[in-house]
């Protein structure tokens, strides 16, 4: 099977059947997962991943494959700007058939159970973080992920993500000190 | 610390979101990316559901993904003449076939020509033969023959 590192960009690109045909199938295993995880949560159809996988490759190869054109290997892995492409027309694609709303006494009840959890939104003052160390707060306390998650994100181990979440907890916490005594003085 | 700056929400293109997740941005256009995903949840949802898909050994895909993506692209002599005629196509090395198709068609129009041509003199000659009856001599046609015959006949 061809790897999609071995694919020929330039042959690809001007529409060569046979290149075409390879890369539809290195890359059908990576389109295919994201169109799933990302159609998750609407309750789609297996026609309905089909389609959305279809309007893929569709969107690469329209208008004499100018979105693939617009691909530059310098900055990232094929596989990786596929994936990106492939959640965003499957985004698009649940957007447009997005699923009819049930009313509301249709639903059990079980259903319609919610959690008594109040959850504030991390509110962080401009420009006191840097931008890694709010998005660490914000994917740690707005998203609940573990620190294993995001380290896996930012590509840097777990201990880095620890080191820089107490930085950004202690440097917020001199901020809010320094602002209640003036506000108590004033 | 980075007490003065401020965090830029700016649009993240495909191809950036791409090159921050492989780890390939440097630290100011990163620093824009992660400014733009503390900003927004989806984006910092797709990170994360990307970033664990691409960390992931992949199940196949059902083979009609494939088929149906496969027929989206034709093959190349399908792609560029999908409407040649016969005649150009019995003529592939004639650029597009078109200079062999006027060719062709300005043959044709002077064989008619000619033809009609020809027909118009021996239906004129049938017509003559009509109104003047037994009087008209056919000035050049089938008594020809006869005619030249006659002629050196006369000489020698």
């Amino acid at each position: 099977m061809t790897d999609l590192n071995q694919i020929d960009l330039q042959a690809l690109s001007a529409g060569k059947k046979r290149v075409w045909d390879n890369f539809v199938v290195a890359s059908t295993p990576l389109i295919n997962s994201v169109i799933r995880r990302t159609l998750a949560s609407y309750r789609l159809s297996e026609d309905d991943v089909l389609d959305a996988a279809q309007d893929v490759y569709v969107r690469l190869c329209a208008n004499e494959f100018r979105l693939l054109k617009t691909y530059d290997p310098s900055r990232a892995s094929l596989a990786t700007w596929l994936a990106v492409v492939a959640r965003s027309a499957a985004v698009d694609y649940a957007r447009r058939r997005r699923q009819p709303t049930s009313a509301l006494d249709d639903v059990p009840e079980a259903a319609l159970a919610v959690e008594d959890k109040h959850v504030e939104k991390l509110k962080i003052p401009e420009g006191l973080l840097t931008e890694r160390q709010t998005l660490i707060l914000k994917c740690l306390y707005d998203e609940e992920r573990d620190v294993a998650e995001v380290a896996q994100l930012l590509k840097v181990d777990a201990q880095t993500i620890r080191s820089t979440h107490h930085k950004a907890l202690m440097r917020l916490r001199e901020h809010f000190q320094e602002e209640k005594p003036s506000k108590e003085g004033g | 610390m980075n007490t003065n700056r401020t965090l830029q929400t700016t649009p993240v293109t495909e191809m950036d979101l791409a090159a921050w997740l492989d780890g390939n941005l440097p630290e100011t256009a990163a620093a824009r990316v992660e400014a733009a995903m503390a900003a927004d949840p989806d984006l910092r949802n797709a990170a994360f559901e990307l970033a664990d898909i691409l960390g992931k050994p992949l199940p196949a895909a059902p083979p009609r993904m494939a088929v149906r993506a496969q027929a989206l692209v034709g093959f190349e002599v399908e792609r560029q003449a999908p409407r040649q005629s016969w005649l150009a196509s019995l003529f592939p090395s004639f650029i597009q076939g078109l200079a062999m198709q006027r060719g062709a068609m300005a043959g044709v129009a002077v064989m008619v020509a000619a033809v009609g041509f020809m027909m118009g003199g021996g239906l004129g000659e049938t017509y003559a033969h009509e109104r003047y009856g037994s009087n008209f001599v056919a000035p050049f046609g089938s008594d020809t023959t006869n005619d030249l015959n006659d002629l050196f006949s006369d000489i020698s």
